[in-house]
């Protein structure tokens, strides 16, 4: 029953696609529908304690079921993809559309499939298939060659973290016969390691951890729904939530972690500088999402998965919401450059919703953002205090970067344009998600944050009054930061140093220079030994072929005289077979074996200058071998039968 | 019922030889039927078959050389009928493929149906002088196709491939004679092959005929170092006989070691497993990073293959060194079966494609496309399937089998499983850096009238990406018939 989770979308992906021509209100009703009816079936599934099994073969199982954990999160993925999917068959461009809402729920269906999953097989196949979406998401506008390439980017830099999910599969079935995570409690070193390794450097891909981040950044030549989504509750979420998922079983492996806390600081930290530094508004976003993504990090690092699940809930309402709302500026901006924007006025009940959004980026109270980010702070304090100022700061850097962010997108402005109404579908949508995240304002409340706790089976980190001021001190220092910036250098970002730090602090040219470009020269390097050195032992036959031919051709010609040749006989066999059988299409053994003499002529005319000794010295045998004499060829003949009857006899 | 399924296309070879003058259409047809009906049998000797019964079913036999134990005998396992339903499945959409026959449409689909029947042969037979026999007509039926209805320098690469492979083949005959020889009464039945394991305890002998066997299997393979055979092969061959030389010769390679060395001299096999396992690690690498650098379209489906078949090498060399971990065997070496019916399909359904670009362009060059997904959007999405399956998406054949190869491997060869799923990582870079050339971005002027897949090639392709799509949402049906296959032995291993 579990399986309708992911089939269920995946099932309306087609549907859309094979209803192409409808408009746009059948999509987005089937859409809505779609999702509608997976939420419903994740509650269901969740309160009856669903499960599903399905036997490929005695070895390979899939397996789903569901923990409080992972209801959880198959919850929040269709309640998030709801308003996107709205928002997309509403606003986005025509030609394509069934295709995009198609992609966009089968996007949703390999989600669900992976946080449903029970074994590593089952999480492996709906974590490819989610990347294999954002492929095809982001170069969907594919008649921009750019587009593509950012799809491929993006698949190519996430399926690099792929490989520690089929390491740590692999390394599973061999500690323990299956692919099943219980089997993954207690297991001895160093296969816990190998197999921590693998899960944390996919999780780390997936969610746009150091050093993959820069996939986040191409990503956004997707349209505004795709980047929604995938930041909000799909494809990203994934990394995070593995990592929460697994790392009660995991924990056992002493550096396991520190590593998670060191990649999620990290991030966090050098995140949150690329996002306030960043002009583009959905980059800026995108840099924000790998920050945030840290801080969960941080969390399950600190032994509280279920506060990283909490904070990746609230993040995923705020984020969509600003990404739709960003996509509405550009549309309107007619470009993603925040300094263009200033669209308030022009746009002020979207500018109202974007403002929850932003509030809860920035982790102002009383917004349930601003309770789960503090909750992180309070998780790593109990790693230690430095940890928990280190979260502080990145709470103060995504609170500045949600002030500029807000203040450039939707501040007031001069001239506010030719009003209009804003569309209906857009509204409602932000309006949707904004509702989801005040809703989320409930957690400072003690009675519902327990409530929560328990649902999630998850414990509470104590929080300290002083931490708590500390952290909101950090957090008005980040907006008033972040007002300044952007009151003063609305341009900041776009030229000189701000714009290197701008593009992730310059790792995608370090990537390129580091990896892509070596690979490539690697591959040509390749090449060219397989054509001019691996090849040349076969040219060199080829050419003893040549000089081989040439003899038999001399031979044939003697056979006439009636000497005996029983490969020429061969080559007229063939020949014959071919005329008789099929047509008249090679005149006799001369000309076949003419042919193929002429052939050999055409080869060593074409070979390269590294195989012209083989050439010569071959050339020089056959020459030998055409002696005319007949005793030569008596002794040749001699020669090869001993040598066949001594390897015969070897044999035997 | 097997031997009709040889015999009947080669009947049909020798009825299109006695039509003189019928229609292109016609003969067509002829050859489709011809080629449906090995399918149709080898269906219901599927059907028949029992995965709990006897290792070999549907068992015929003739005597034909009593004295030297030689005999027409025919009968399948899971390996075997699962191969031979993909050759057959195969050999249906290559015939059925609207291919250019430049006038000799008799000829070429006389060839294509008499290596039909030989290649069927080699997968049915359980008689070692017969199996080489038919392995060896194979390559004259492949030699012809290649070289006649080929372009480019095809008469040079037909013969290459034709001495390479034959080179291959008589290293694989002495061996032949050196493992028959030493049996009492002397048998070339496999069964009795293998159940006696004639060359057990017998180093360095059995050393030296294993080494003939990874030669010459490992060139029809092919393995690195001796692939260099096979792009130019491709590069110059008709569409659909790429598609068989991929999809259905290269398996003869990888299905003669898992019939021949890993099953008749299995404790030899395992001594040796491990070079044998580095080899196909070295493959798996080289064939994916050289394809990447290629620019021409078949050389880099080509390449790929050199990868692909890579990964059935490492299952069955990681299977024969997994004794005493069955669990681990089997799934390594039902991954590399399973690897060679996906590659069969997905790369047969490639090399079609990469045929259909030749046949309304007459360009392999990457570069000089772009932007075809306006125009043909079904060679699109069918190029996009093909190249994912290709890959190793889950949903899709190629997934279920390398992920089953890797696991298995993991547990007998830790590191070279770890370093070989990097193959995986390339081989995505390559196809979808592919795809996005073929089909994404401007359209150059010149492919305005580019035409679409047609009705047949939609058929066809359909049928294999079908087929793909099930193995690789649903792969019990395949893997119980493979499975039964790749059980232990009673009384081996």
């Amino acid at each position: 029953m579990l399986w309708l989770l992911a089939l269920v979308p995946l099932l309306a992906g087609a549907v859309a696609l094979a209803g192409g021509g409808r408009s746009r209100l059948w999509l987005g009703a089937l859409a809505v529908a779609a999702l509608l009816l997976t939420l419903a079936l994740s509650i269901a599934g969740a309160a009856q304690g669903w499960s599903g099994t399905l036997a490929w073969s005695g070895a390979l199982r899939l397996q789903a079921a569901l923990t409080p954990l992972s209801a959880t999160v198959a919850m929040l993925v269709p309640a998030i993809a709801l308003p996107v999917l709205a928002f997309a068959a509403a606003e986005e461009r025509r030609a394509g559309l069934p295709r995009l809402v198609a992609l966009l729920l089968a996007f949703v269906g390999g989600m669900e499939l992976l946080v449903v999953a029970d074994d590593l097989l089952t999480l492996l196949i709906g974590w490819e298939l989610v990347g294999a979406c954002s492929w095809a998401l982001i170069g969907h506008d594919w008649r921009d060659a750019r587009n593509p390439r950012s799809g491929l980017y993006a698949f190519v830099t996430t399926r690099f973290g792929d490989l520690g999910l089929f390491l740590a599969a692999m390394a599973t079935y061999a500690a323990t016969g299956s692919f099943a995570y219980d089997g993954l409690r207690g297991l001895p070193e160093p296969m816990l390691s190998v197999i921590a390794a693998g899960i944390l450097l996919s999780a780390a891909a997936k969610s746009g951890q150091l050093p993959f981040s820069p996939w986040l950044f191409r990503a956004m030549d997707g349209p505004t729904p795709v980047s929604a989504l995938l930041h909000a509750a799909t494809m990203v979420a994934a990394g995070a939530y593995l990592l929460a998922r697994l790392q009660p079983m995991l924990g056992g492996a002493g550096w396991f972690a520190a590593a998670i806390i060191a990649i999620g600081l990290a991030t966090a930290l050098a995140g949150g500088v690329v996002a306030l530094l960043q002009s583009h508004a959905k980059k800026l976003l995108a840099a924000s999402t790998s920050a945030h993504f840290g801080l969960m990090f941080v969390a399950v690092g600190a032994g509280f998965p279920g506060i990283a699940i909490l904070h990746l809930v609230a993040h995923a309402g705020f984020k969509a919401s600003l990404f739709l709302a960003a996509g509405l500026a550009g549309a309107r901006a007619g470009s993603f450059a925040l300094y263009r924007m200033r669209l308030g006025r022009a746009l002020p009940a979207i500018a109202l919703l974007s403002a929850v959004a932003a509030l809860a980026l920035a982790g102002i109270p009383p917004l349930g953002a601003a309770w789960t980010k503090e909750a992180v702070i309070a998780a790593a304090g109990e790693r230690g205090a430095l940890l928990a100022a280190g979260c502080m700061v990145a709470g103060g850097l995504s609170a500045a970067y949600a002030a500029r962010f807000l203040l450039l997108a939707y501040g007031p402005a001069g001239d506010a344009g030719p009003g209009g109404r804003p569309a209906i579908v857009p509204c409602a949508a932000l309006g949707g998600l904004a509702a989801f995240s005040l809703l989320l304002s409930l957690l400072w409340l003690p009675g519902a944050r327990e409530a929560a706790a328990r649902a999630l089976a998850a414990a509470i980190p104590p929080s300290g009054t002083v931490e708590l001021v500390a952290s909101l001190l950090s957090v008005a220092l980040g907006v008033l930061v972040g007002l300044l910036l952007a009151r003063r250098y609305p341009a900041i970002g776009l030229e000189g140093r701000s714009r290197a730090a701008a593009a992730w602090l310059g790792l995608p040219s370090l990537i390129s220079a580091g990896a892509v470009r070596p690979f490539e020269r690697a591959a040509g390097a390749a090449a060219w030994v397989d054509d001019r050195i691996l090849d040349a032992g076969p040219r060199g036959a080829a050419c003893l072929a040549q000089g081989m031919t040439r003899s038999l051709a001399l031979l044939d010609r003697r056979a006439v005289e009636g000497s005996v040749a029983v490969v020429p006989a061969f080559a007229a066999w063939l020949a014959l077979l071919d005329r008789r059988a099929v047509d008249g299409g090679i005149a006799g053994t001369a000309a076949f074996a003419d042919w193929l003499a002429r052939l050999g002529e055409r080869l060593a005319d074409g070979l390269p200058e590294g195989a012209a000794a083989i050439a010569g010295m071959s050339g020089h045998d056959a020459r030998r071998l055409q002696s005319g004499m007949s005793h030569h060829y008596y002794t040749l003949m001699a020669i090869g039968a001993a040598a066949m009857a001594a390897a015969l006899f070897l044999e035997a | 019922m097997l031997t009709l399924a040889i015999f009947l296309p080669l009947l049909g070879a020798l009825a299109l030889v006695a039509l003189p003058g019928a229609a292109e259409a016609r003969l067509r047809q002829v050859a489709v039927a011809a080629a449906a009906l090995p399918l149709l049998l080898l269906l219901a000797a599927w059907w028949r078959f029992d995965p709990a019964g006897p290792a070999f079913q549907s068992v015929a036999e003739a005597p034909w050389v009593p004295s030297l134990g030689v005999a027409w005998r025919v009968g399948v396992d899971g390996i075997a009928l699962a191969v031979a339903l993909m050759s057959a499945v195969l050999f249906l959409a290559a015939i059925a493929w609207p291919a250019e026959t430049k006038g000799r449409a008799r000829q070429y689909y006389a060839w294509f149906l008499f290596l039909e029947g030989t290649s069927l042969g080699v997968f049915l037979t359980l008689d070692l002088l017969v199996f080489y026999v038919f392995f060896d007509l194979s390559l004259v039926g492949m030699y012809f196709l290649i070289g006649r209805w080929g372009h480019g320098d095809a008469g040079r690469s037909a013969l290459k491939f034709f001495v390479y492979t034959l080179a291959g083949s008589l290293a694989i005959l002495l061996a032949i004679l050196g493992l028959v020889l030493v049996t009492e009464p002397l048998t070339f039945d496999m069964r009795r092959l293998i159940a006696s394991q004639p060359l057990a305890g017998l180093d360095p002998r059995a050393g030296l005929v294993l080494l003939g066997f990874v030669i010459g299997f490992g060139i029809k393979t092919p393995l690195f170092p001796l692939h260099t055979w096979l792009p130019p092969a491709h590069v110059d061959a008709p569409g659909p006989a790429s598609a068989i030389l991929a999809g259905v010769l290269l398996k003869m390679g990888t299905y003669g070691l898992i019939r021949l060395p890993f099953s008749m001299m299995s404790e030899t096999f395992a001594r040796h497993a491990l070079p044998l396992a580095i080899l196909a690690v070295v493959s798996i690498l080289w064939g994916a990073l050289v394809a990447f650098a290629q620019r021409d379209l078949k050389r880099r489906i080509a390449y790929t293959s050199v990868n692909h078949m890579g990964y059935a090498v490492l299952g069955i060399a990681a299977a024969g060194a997994a004794a005493g971990n069955e669990a681990a065997r089997q799934l390594a070496l039902t991954g590399a079966v399973v690897e060679m019916v996906a590659h069969g399909l997905i790369t047969g359904s490639l090399f079609l494609i990469a045929g259909a670009f030749w046949q309304r362009a007459r360009d392999y060059d990457l570069q000089a496309y772009g932007g075809l997904a306006r125009v043909a959007p079904r060679l699109a999405v069918a190029t996009i399937l093909a190249a994912f399956a290709s890959l190793g998406l889950p949903g899709l054949a190629g997934f279920v089998a390398e992920f089953q190869i890797f696991a298995g491997t993991f547990a007998v060869y830790p590191w070279l499983a770890a370093i070989g799923i990097l193959g995986i990582l390339v081989t995505a870079a390559l196809f979808l850096q592919m795809v996005q050339q073929l089909f994404f971005g401007d359209l150059p002027a010149r492919w305005q009238g580019f035409p679409d897949l047609g009705r047949v090639e939609i058929l066809v392709l359909a049928l294999l990406l079908l087929l793909v799509v099930a193995i690789g949402v649903y792969p019990a049906w395949l893997l119980t018939l493979v499975e039964a296959g790749t059980a232990a032995p009673a009384g081996a291993g």
